[in-house]
């Protein structure tokens, strides 16, 4: 093995490692707190780094510019829940998990193309605000904006295990998470959880958009790739883990993607990540549904009553 | 001519995904996004093997049918298994990696696609133009229309639609749901494959765009504007997207890559506003081609509407049950019987298990007197439900025997329980709400042919004998609980306790000769209670053997002829019921100290 490689791997891993956790505390948040179906996690995605982007374009400083992207993800994901899913919810819950899913695919649509529309096919960058060095640690080479990166998704996510485990709302999220009816008996309006968990997992999953704009670029559809493989931490880590355990499985995941590359190119990384979710699948035990816990029996489907 | 052609054969191979799919989530409830993926598949496996080994255009697509048949059952085996979240994850995540790898693979041309796909002929024809394309795709697909409708409407299809409404409660009727799911994941695969290979041979190209997740959607939205679990639906929804696009260009005057954006964002906000607003899409499941017409007649001669069956009838009169209760004695003539006399149709010995530290059931043991009624009471949280998830399958004991006449049927899964002649019925009565009475019932039926492919396209005759013979089966028993005059109402329209006759009939229909009830008397109407409590004894009269699980000792008093009573997961006393409640500690326990 070529030792060299496989500490650059290493540093990599825990580059893309933290972006997955990141993206996985964001989905997994929402997944496990509302049971939504939230593909549309996407489009808040897309929307934060665009917003953030135009709002730069305009000469607004910076760190303004982030903070409008960041509010403008979050409203939009508070609006597509309190809008479009909750009436679903409401109007016919047996069918909710496919309405909410087949509606959420229609928001990514409709979404992505309106972007491509106003703002153009075209990659867009967005500034860093600072200028991006190349570093290097012994024969490792990463970049100061990784490191930035790593730091402040790393910031993102203790600070939602904070707001959970040490604020009166993140108990009263918590709550809802582990036990709903009994949340509701006591007095928590679920409807407001719900729609803070909505805000504050678009703005985690936004933090990924901003810095991702700024290391990459940002296109209309650049919340594809980021929202499957926020699915694939999710559930890895377990529906309804907490943010924790979510980000390091997200970061498991960016390591064994990124040290496969010692045997395999690249390209074939997709395939490593898709690999690990269909071992996990495959082992986990037969259930057609039997004895589900009322929060799971939300994300049942059609008929179960 | 050939424009409006070319516009045509594309909703004909756009009818292939979009056909497949239906049956797939429409009438199989199976939700699923790598349709699209699947589609490349075959597509790119076609278009691979004409351009690199100048493979001919039928054993290319053939080709195209397996790649995509493969692909598609080997990634949903493991997540058929599991609820339908791990579907939806698999799918995506399957048609995520799918794509990057095309684009990513140098073998298949990146971004640009593979050129250079071979020609089409028939007998020594070439086919070029969009008219001689449409030569093969039209008669292609009638027959896959036909097809699809042959699988739909039949006892196949009708156990499809049971697993779509419920598939705990279809499977504790005998069917095997995990093979049902796998059979239809391999049918609609082989067709996504099979559309793949045609798109690429009209287009003669294999390009990444043709099967993005904006087509993936596209498809999907496709069923859900013209309507799921309807063929119709599907062809009409088709037909509006394919049809979206040459009417943007022309009519909008807009650019083709701006009428492209603008109908993906029309049908995103279609999918949007018809599942708010109309969720059965434009021809709902229900529609069929005589209420159509009917429809467009009073339309032009403005016929009277006929008058639609009363929903939610809770007020419904309870059917007149011919009454035997007068003559009817307890059996073994008014004395009180010693029912371990009788032959034992189901004994249970040691059985165990635990929830965590939870001793859920903690070594029980009891028998159900065969031709007998036995009752399971015991207060709250005695573990009475476990008892027959664990008796049925659906539930594995950690220890303990369980015989049905005799033979183990100890971990073994449900749907063979039923099949072996004992089912269950649910607190819950799970009837399935959007199919018929009548489909509720005839579904139970056990052993249809036509629940089997080979027969429904091989041996139409006999199949069509069997379906026939299935719904007398269905009427009689609805006849016995005193239901026929409601049989082509949506069972979920029905009141509760009609919904408990219908769940009874159910039972009846599998023949299944030990009937466990799971509180037959519970969350209905006063006056419901003594038609059911008539059926049930008078099923018993019949020579099956029953056991209730009941809170209402009133009702365990007049049915059950014996009565095990459990606490905390074992039996601490039998006897009859009288017997039982003159125990004063047993009252306690039961009543609280009141």
């Amino acid at each position: 093995m070529d030792f060299t490689l496989f500490q650059q791997l290493f540093v990599n891993g825990i580059i893309t490692g933290t972006r997955y956790g990141a993206l996985g505390v964001g989905f997994g948040l929402i997944l496990g707190v509302t049971g939504r179906f939230h593909f549309a996690y996407s489009t808040t995605y897309v929307v934060t780094a665009y917003a953030a982007i135009l709002a730069a374009e305009q000469g607004v400083p910076l760190v303004l510019a982030l903070i409008i992207g960041l509010a403008v993800g979050a409203i939009l994901g508070m609006l597509i829940e309190g809008i479009i899913y909750r009436p679903l919810q409401t109007s016919a819950p047996t069918l909710a998990l496919l309405a909410i899913f087949i509606s959420s695919l229609g928001i990514v649509i409709a979404g992505q193309n309106l972007i491509r529309l106003y703002a153009g096919s075209r990659s867009k960058i967005l500034d860093t605000g600072f200028t991006v060095k190349g570093l290097s640690l012994g024969e490792n080479t990463f970049t100061s904006l990784d490191v930035v990166m790593v730091i402040s998704l790393w910031a993102v996510i203790l600070g939602v295990w904070a707001l959970i485990r040490f604020s009166e709302p993140g108990r009263m999220i918590n709550a809802v998470r582990v036990n709903p009816e009994m949340a509701r008996v006591v007095g928590v309006d679920s409807g407001r959880i719900y729609l803070a968990v909505f805000g504050i997992g678009s703005v985690v999953a936004g933090s990924v958009a901003i810095l991702s704009a700024m290391k990459y670029a940002a296109l209309p559809d650049m919340g594809q790739q980021p929202t499957f493989l926020a699915f694939v931490v999710a559930f890895l880590a377990g529906i309804g883990s907490g943010p924790l355990r979510t980000a390091l499985t997200g970061l498991a995941v960016g390591m064994i993607e990124s040290l496969s590359g010692l045997w395999l190119s690249s390209q074939w990384a997709p395939l490593v990540v898709f690999s690990l979710l269909f071992i996990y699948v495959a082992v986990k035990p037969f259930s057609l549904g039997t004895s589900f816990p009322a929060r799971a029996r939300r994300l049942l489907p059609l008929g179960a009553r | 001519m050939e424009y409006q052609i070319d516009i045509f054969n594309q909703m004909l191979i756009f009818a292939i995904f979009a056909l497949s799919l239906n049956l797939l989530i429409g009438y199989g409830g199976q939700v699923s996004v790598a349709h699209a993926a699947l589609g490349a598949a075959g597509g790119y496996t076609a278009a691979y093997l004409s351009v690199e080994y100048g493979v001919p255009y039928i054993p290319a697509t053939l080709f195209a049918i397996g790649a995509g048949t493969l692909i598609g059952t080997a990634v949903s085996v493991p997540a058929l298994r599991l609820s339908m979240d791990y579907l939806i994850l698999l799918t995506l995540s399957l048609s995520t990696v799918l794509l990057t790898l095309i684009v990513s693979l140098k073998y298949f041309g990146g971004s640009y696609g593979l050129l250079g796909i071979g020609g089409v002929s028939v007998f020594g024809k070439d086919i070029v133009r969009p008219s001689d394309y449409l030569k093969i795709l039209l008669p292609l697909l009638v027959v896959l229309f036909l097809a699809c409708w042959r699988l739909g409407h039949s006892p196949f299809g009708r156990v499809l639609k049971g697993i779509r409404e419920d598939e705990i409660a279809t499977r504790s009727l005998g069917k095997d749901v995990f093979m049902y799911k796998v059979g239809l994941f391999a049918i609609t695969s082989a067709m996504a494959g099979l559309g793949g290979a045609a798109l690429v041979y009209y287009s003669q190209i294999a390009s990444p765009s043709q099967f993005s997740f904006d087509v993936a959607t596209t498809m999907i939205a496709m069923i859900i504007i013209g309507g799921m679990g309807n063929l119709w639906g599907s062809l009409l929804g088709v037909v509006l997207v394919v049809v979206s696009r040459p009417v943007l260009e022309k009519q909008v005057n807009a650019s083709p890559e701006d009428a492209s954006l603008y109908r993906l964002i029309i049908y995103g906000a279609a999918l949007v506003v018809v599942m708010r607003l109309r969720p059965e899409g434009l021809i709902p499941e229900s529609a069929s081609l005589r209420a159509g017409v009917a429809w467009i007649r009073r339309l032009a001669g403005r016929l009277p509407a006929p008058p639609a069956p009363a929903a939610g009838s809770a007020d419904a009169t309870p059917p007149h049950i011919a009454a035997a209760r007068v003559a009817r004695a307890r059996p073994g003539n008014g004395l009180v019987e010693d029912v371990s006399q009788l032959e034992a149709a189901v004994q249970v010995t040691g059985l165990v298990k635990h929830f965590g530290g939870i001793r859920a059931v903690d070594g029980l043991d009891f028998r159900l007197a065969a031709g007998r009624i036995t009752g399971l009471v015991g207060p709250n949280g005695a573990g009475k439900t476990t008892v027959f998830n664990l008796i049925t399958g659906a539930i594995r004991p950690d220890a303990g025997v369980v015989t049905l006449r005799g033979n183990n049927i100890t971990n073994i899964p449900p749907h063979r329980v039923a099949r072996r002649g004992m089912v269950r019925s649910f607190q819950d009565v799970r009837t399935l709400p959007r199919l018929s009475v009548l489909e509720n019932v005839a579904l139970a039926v056990p052993n249809q042919p036509g629940e089997h492919l080979g027969n429904l396209f091989f041996r139409p005759g006999s199949t069509a004998r069997a379906g026939r013979e299935a719904r007398e089966k269905a009427i009689e028993a609805l006849r016995f609980v005193g239901m026929e005059s409601r049989l082509e109402y949506p069972a979920g329209a029905l009141g509760y306790g009609e919904q408990k006759l219908v769940a009874l009939a159910r039972m009846l229909a599998t023949g299944a000769d030990v009937l466990l009830l799971d509180e037959p008397a519970s969350g209905i109407d006063q006056s419901w209670l003594d038609p059911i409590l008539e059926v049930i004894l008078q099923t018993r009269d019949m020579g099956k053997t029953i056991c209730i699980v009941e809170h209402n000792l009133h009702v365990v008093e007049r049915l059950a002829d014996w009565v095990y009573f459990m606490e905390a997961g074992i039996v601490t006393a039998q006897g009859t019921m009288r017997d039982l409640i003159s125990q004063p500690r047993l009252a306690e326990v039961y009543f609280g100290n009141a």
